[in-house]
């Protein structure tokens, strides 16, 4: 009876042993009936829908953001198999797009901070009047942070010597940058450790 | 792996060799906040010289609205001296520069010995520092020198406290009056009177003579007045009438207009061998004529076109090239001191504003929002025009900055202030 339990008891394992196997092995089968639809956001999956039914499937009236099935058995196979491999496909360029995302999020952070930055530094310095003279000098600043300037210096000083001072006297102004508080750490540490101002004067009365 | 390889050379380099830069091309709107102390005195000198000798560079430095001051009663301490002086009282209120001195005698014949010293408080550095001795009688010429030496050291161009201004004044009907003023409208002079309309003053290179158009004989004529002696003199050119009269860079010639039977045209004048030499021949009406800083070319107004445009020509090729062509009102032009850039009333429809171009660019840029101006002359130090403008019937002196900031109007005189000729800096 003990021999004949525990038979039942190692079948009992094996098979549970298999299902967890094959549950983690198997794909998920995607079931879309007339009703369903894929919300397709990315322009990259759109050109794909567009080679993959231009290239393999009849047109069977396959919109940008709703895939309607058609109701013969077949053709709903077929674009099931399509649809499938196109999501294995697509795994990778999501992986890309939130890449993507994350770029463009960190981009629009850069901007933004860079653009209070840029209004804060002009609302303070007090431009010479240079009409006949295009001149440019750049400044390296160095930041906590927390956004303190621990340190600036004018690295390409303009020809004029009253426009440099102009910068300096600017630059003494400010003390913080805490714009900079609300970047993720290593955003701040690629691009607002360190950074250059370059000022400039276009020669035109502006 | 190539792939990889090449990514990694790039992420590297990347990360090594580029840096954020973020591009200043705007200045600020505000002006910079300058602190008067008032001067302090040693024992034995009167103590109203040391306030009267602050309150004049006051006044100067706020005359054209280029800076504004800090008032006396919000000051936190008087310091005259750079051991007395602390940064952080004039940090805390917004001061940007902070002029002290101190007023001491020199001997009991009156004279004085005033020592100043200019302060940058963003930079925690002391920009200036300088003496001067001369008498009590002198203490408006004293300040005068050093407000010059304060707008130097702040904007970097010549200070102008101490140059001149002449005009016409309108006064009646029939009453027209040529004068010369210091440029805060101070130590008014009149130099002439006359029933007849006196037009178009202009100042020697040396500001020791003035000359001018009057009608007193009936047709223009061009007088060239001894400012020291009065003594005036008609240059007698030839032709019907004489306008316009320019002096040239080195003073030894005038470039005017002269009409000979009705056909006004430039001509230069050499005033030592009273030669006339003919610069343009057109049927069209030539006039308003003025000198390149080098020299070497003229700027006038021509009708050559059908509508009043700018001209310059090159006094020794007589080459001419058209300045301008927007808008069909393009007159009275002047070069900037650097003569890179011209000035001139440009006329868009029926209004008659300040306009500026620089000669390198096809564009041009209105300055002056009045409508009726006319008779535009610049600074020596090219940073700020005057022109005569109108309120009603009155005509008065207005002014701007070339960056705009700061417009304003000279002290109004009895009748209508037209004509203004800015006078060169002492060399």
């Amino acid at each position: 009876m003990n021999r004949v339990i525990t038979s039942f008891n190692t079948f009992f394992l094996i098979v549970l042993f298999l299902s967890l196997i094959f549950s983690i092995f198997s794909l998920p089968k995607l079931n879309i009936d007339e009703e369903q639809s894929i919300r397709v956001n990315f322009y990259e999956l759109i050109q794909d829908d567009n080679q993959l039914f231009n290239s393999s499937i009849p047109d069977i009236g396959i919109k940008k953001e709703t895939k309607n099935l058609s109701s013969n058995n077949k053709e709903q196979k077929v674009v099931e198999t399509a649809i499938i491999s196109k999501f294995k496909i697509n795994k990778i360029d999501i992986k890309n797009e939130i890449s993507k995302i994350k770029l463009s999020k960190e981009r629009e952070d850069i901007l933004r901070v860079s653009a209070i930055i840029q209004e804060r530094i002009s609302s303070v310095w007090i431009k010479p009047n240079s009409l006949s003279e295009s001149l440019i000098a750049k400044v390296l600043i160095n930041l906590a942070p927390s956004g303190e300037i621990l340190d600036f210096d004018l690295i390409e000083p303009s020809s004029n010597n009253f426009f440099n001072e102009s910068i300096l006297t600017a630059m003494n102004k400010m003390t913080f940058f805490e714009e900079v508080l609300s970047l993720d750490r290593k955003l701040f540490e690629k691009n607002f450790r360190n950074f250059n101002l370059v000022f400039k004067s276009s020669g035109e009365i502006e | 792996m190539i792939r990889f390889f090449l990514l990694s050379i790039m992420l590297v380099s990347n990360s090594i060799f580029s840096i954020l830069e973020i591009e200043i091309l705007k200045g600020s709107d505000n002006l910079s906040k300058i602190a008067f102390v008032p001067f302090g005195i040693e024992d034995g000198v009167e103590e109203d010289y040391g306030e009267q000798i602050s309150q004049n560079i006051e006044k100067n430095m706020l005359l054209f609205g280029e800076f504004e001051n800090l008032d006396k009663n919000e000051m936190l301490s008087y310091p005259s001296s750079e051991d007395d002086f602390f940064y952080r009282d004039w940090k805390v209120l917004g001061v940007d520069y902070s002029v002290i001195g101190r007023v001491n005698s020199v001997n009991a014949l009156g004279n004085l010995n005033i020592s100043y010293s200019l302060f940058n408080i963003n930079r925690r550095i002391k920009i200036l520092e300088g003496e001067i001795v001369g008498g009590e009688d002198n203490i408006e010429d004293i300040s005068k020198i050093i407000s010059n030496r304060i707008y130097e050291q702040i904007t970097g161009l010549r200070g102008i406290f101490d140059t001149k201004l002449a005009y016409v004044i309108n006064s009646d009907v029939d009453t027209y009056q040529i004068c010369i003023s210091d440029i805060d409208g101070k130590n008014e002079q009149i130099l002439f009177t006359s029933k007849s309309p006196i037009m178009s003053p202009d100042w020697s290179p040396d500001r020791k003579k003035i000359a001018y158009v009057s009608f007193e004989n009936g047709l223009a004529e061009i007088f060239i007045q001894d400012l020291k002696s009065g003594d005036r003199d008609s240059i007698q050119a030839l032709g019907m009438t004489n306008s316009a009269p320019v002096w040239s860079p080195d003073g030894k010639s005038l470039a005017l207009v002269v009409s000979f039977s009705g056909n006004p045209d430039i001509f230069l004048y050499s005033i030592s061998n009273k030669r006339l030499i003919r610069l343009t021949n057109h049927y069209g009406i030539d006039t308003e004529p003025s000198w390149s800083p080098d020299s070497k070319k003229i700027i006038f107004t021509s009708d050559r076109s059908g509508s009043p445009q700018l001209y310059e020509i090159n006094t020794k090729s007589k080459r001419k090239k058209r300045l301008t062509r927007d808008g069909n009102y393009n007159a009275r032009g002047r070069y900037f001191p650097d003569g890179k850039s011209i000035f001139f009333v440009h006329g868009n429809d029926g209004n008659f504003q300040i306009a500026i171009k620089k000669l390198s660019s096809r564009y041009i840029e209105t300055l002056t929002s009045t409508s009726l101006d006319e008779s535009p002359t610049i600074s020596p130090n090219g940073n700020i025009i005057i022109y005569a403008t109108k309120d009603g019937s009155n005509g008065y002196l207005g002014g701007i900055t070339l960056d705009g900031k700061a417009r304003f109007s000279l002290p109004v005189k009895n009748g209508s202030v037209r004509e203004p000729a800015w006078s060169p800096l002492i060399n």
